[in-house]
């Protein structure tokens, strides 16, 4: 399976912030999505998951040879500040995914199991959300993004907010379900791209370029990367 | 001091001009003609900037004259003491209630935070030249006006010249006490918060200054005067005062927090609803539905507080209001004739009333801060059945908490219509009942279908809509104009109901076409 993305163009008034930006996303793989600040990780995100009209190209899932428009449930998008409905307690926002998704999810499991999978402890599922921390919150949208089981998997910086931890219980877990899935991963924290990654791919200039790690060392191609990330500054 | 004054008036001018030219971009139409470049466009720069410094100067004026016109000048005539002394009576007590009511330097602003933390201007410079620059437009401000509208009430003109003067004086003396008192207790009040001790102030002084001239007790030139000269002389000790005073800048860094730090009146009425909002939500509540049925009924229950608590006490209230009429009737024989004329007259006011009383907006409001600004974030709550799915579940949960009020007066009218002597047509009761109803559920529809089509709120519940906030003025003004207007209730009663029906049907019509494109975050 493939996330294709064929010569996407967005601009913001007269902004230009993607420029035709091409890329072919394989299943099995954790993709690190490098940008500077502003150069439109974000945005791409957001054109994926369709919360924003492309201006030109076209985005495409292939699977088995065959292509085809992407569909809501194809995509788990994870923010990077999380937002859950403060006024329900944890147990019950899962309940409320689940009666809502049950004819679209597989095999519905009780839902401590779910709990369990993302280690929150029996005394926090039913606490009010509104009660819970920054990091708590970001496992509970990350697990309801997983619970769906979409194909593609966008997560946008989710891992800055974890304690040291927590950051590594999910590095884990990407690695558990990766096989399963295309998982895009935008940051710009270097090590950590370097770290969970398999592949890094750059933004910039409004296009996308996989980054070939060869032989070089993980210093010399954290140079090569830099390298990369500075043209924006000489367009 | 000079230069940081003017140095700040331009600060201060550049972010209104960009305010003016924002929000001449959120207005539909002229979005679309406008591009982003704007704020670089020098002339058009230079006209917003006109509009901003005429807006300072009309706005220093203006607001002086509409102040003494509506709040002295009206009221004097109906006082049992003299124009003149009333004038003057009013005048001082309201000058004193100002004095609780704004420092200037107390009160949290956003040219503040911007001047001081953003610019790291000098906090005393920056305040006491802004300071000054406060009083002088007290004093250019009112000057004209208490000349023409004192001299047209009769008061002699030393005092007409003394009065701006007089405000100052006080101004000053409020402003040295509060520094005062900030030294003494090392805690800064916010001028914009509640504070008990202001409000007794504030309250106290609008009581002596018209109920005591209304039974006949006010002051006159002498005592004016005497008062003044006392008040001078403790302003000029204020003023040295507030000149020496050093800690304008700890003052600034407690005011000016996040938490405290309010832009302007209306902005904090947004952050107490959210807070209110925010805050009250009750575990206990459970549902047995599944679902988005499961989803609304928790959040109605949770929220019960803020949603239907305060129906019931307008309910309640009503109720009161409705016993004290039927109470009237028995005991005070003349009434009988007037509320039946009312009933059968006076309809259109009751668009106001159940204006003012439907819940809507702030329902909405609560949905957007409590559950749609974090829901909308997730894909499958966009989806047009999801939206439409629990758009109904709302609608009926909205229309119910206001029915309960409103049931009130649909049952209320008839009967008081019936106890004052009834009516010969029959059609009469009937319309009363109907044409409540449904003005009740007009105002819940259209309140969510505002909301589902332009959906105008961002996290700090600005709204950022301009069709949304015209729509909205256009709402209050059409039931404002109603108020006093005399329609026989067959008349009115027929067309409002009609006209609730044909709106509710289209309303919902479109909601149910457009809201899965038009529900989104901004």
């Amino acid at each position: 399976m493939k996330l294709i993305l064929n010569h996407i163009v967005k601009s913001f008034d007269k902004k230009e912030v993607l420029r035709g930006a091409s890329f072919a996303f394989e299943k099995g793989k954790i993709y690190g999505l490098l940008g500077r600040n502003g150069s439109g990780k974000t945005t791409l995100f957001n054109c994926i998951n369709e919360d924003l009209k492309i201006d030109n190209g076209s985005i495409l899932l292939e699977e088995n040879r065959v292509k085809r428009e992407l569909c809501p449930d194809d995509i788990g998008y994870v923010l990077s500040t999380p937002v859950v409905p403060e006024f329900l307690t944890g147990r019950e926002f899962l309940k409320f995914f689940l009666d809502i998704n049950m004819k679209k999810i597989p095999d519905i499991k009780p839902i401590d199991e779910y709990f369990n999978f993302v280690k929150i402890g029996m005394e926090d599922r039913d606490r009010l959300l509104k009660d819970y921390s920054h990091g708590m919150k970001s496992k509970m949208q990350m697990l309801v993004s997983f619970i769906a089981n979409p194909c593609i998997l966008l997560l946008d910086e989710p891992l800055t907010s974890f304690d040291v931890v927590v950051a590594d219980e999910m590095k884990r877990l990407l690695r558990q379900i990766k096989k399963d899935h295309i998982i895009i991963f935008s940051t710009h924290i270097m090590e950590l791209a370097l770290d969970l990654c398999d592949e890094i791919v750059i933004l910039s200039g409004g296009v996308l370029e996989n980054m070939e790690k060869d032989d070089l060392s993980n210093e010399a191609f954290k140079d090569k990367i830099i390298q990369a990330l500075r043209k924006d500054e000489n367009d | 001091m000079i230069d940081t004054f003017l140095m700040s008036f331009r600060l201060k001018n550049a972010y209104q001009t960009n305010g003016i030219i924002y929000s001449l971009k959120s207005i539909p139409v002229i979005k679309k003609l406008l591009p982003v470049s704007l704020y670089r466009s020098p002339g058009l720069k230079r006209l917003a900037n006109f509009v901003s410094i005429l807006w300072e100067i009309i706005s220093t004026f203006l607001s002086k004259l509409l102040y003494l016109f509506i709040m002295i000048f009206l009221l004097k005539d109906h006082m049992k003491s003299s124009p003149a002394n009333s004038f003057m009576h009013i005048f001082f007590f309201l000058t004193v209630a100002g004095g609780f009511l704004n420092t200037q330097i107390f009160d949290p602003t956003r040219d503040k935070y911007y001047a001081i933390f953003l610019m790291r201007m000098s906090a005393r410079k920056y305040m006491l030249s802004n300071y000054f620059y406060f009083l002088l437009k007290i004093v250019v401000g009112f000057l004209p006006f208490t000349l023409l509208l004192g001299l047209l009430s009769g008061i002699p003109m030393v005092i007409c010249l003394l009065m701006p003067l007089f405000v100052v004086s006080v101004k000053l003396v409020f402003t040295a006490f509060a520094l005062h008192s900030y030294v003494r207790t090392g805690h800064a009040k916010n001028e914009n918060k509640f504070n008990p001790v202001a409000l007794i102030g504030i309250a106290a002084s609008l009581v002596a200054a018209y109920l005591l001239p209304f039974l006949g007790y006010a002051i006159n030139g002498a005592i004016f005067l005497t008062l003044f000269v006392i008040s001078a002389v403790m302003a000029v000790f204020s003023f040295s005062y507030v000149l020496k005073f050093r800690e304008y800048r700890s003052i600034c860094k407690e005011l000016l927090t996040a938490d405290s730090f309010v832009m302007n009146r209306k902005d904090m009425a947004a952050r107490a609803v959210q807070k209110s909002l925010q805050t009250n939500i009750e575990i206990k509540a459970t549902s047995s539905k599944s679902g988005y049925q499961y989803f609304n009924d928790l959040f109605v229950q949770r929220h019960s507080m803020l949603l239907t608590k305060s129906a019931k006490y307008i309910t309640l209230i009503s109720l009161t209001v409705l016993a004290f009429s039927i109470t009237a009737c028995f005991l005070i024989h003349e009434a009988k004739p007037v509320i039946n004329g009312m009933m059968l007259t006076f309809l259109p006011y009751f668009l106001f009333v159940m204006y003012f009383i439907n819940r809507g907006k702030v329902i909405t409001q609560a949905m957007f801060m409590n559950c749609d600004h974090s829901m909308l974030t997730y894909r499958f709550y966009r989806q047009p059945r999801a939206i439409l799915f629990l758009f109904t579940e709302r609608l009926k949960s909205i229309i119910w908490i206001n029915l309960m009020p409103a049931s009130v007066l649909a049952f209320g009218l008839p009967l008081l219509l019936w106890l004052t002597g009834g009516t010969d047509n029959v059609l009469n009761y009937v319309l009363l009942f109907v044409s409540i109803v449904a003005m009740s559920v007009f105002f819940s529809v259209h309140n969510m279908v505002l909301y589902y089509l332009l959906q105008p709120y961002n996290i700090g519940l600005e709204i950022k809509n301009g069709t949304f906030s015209i729509l909205n003025s256009f709402t209050y003004f059409v039931c404002y104009f109603a108020i006093g207007k005399k329609v026989p209730t067959l008349i009115f009663g027929t067309l409002i109901s009609v006209f609730c029906i044909v709106y509710i049907a289209v309303a919902l019509i479109l909601a149910y076409r457009l809201a899965p494109k038009t529900f989104k975050l901004r």
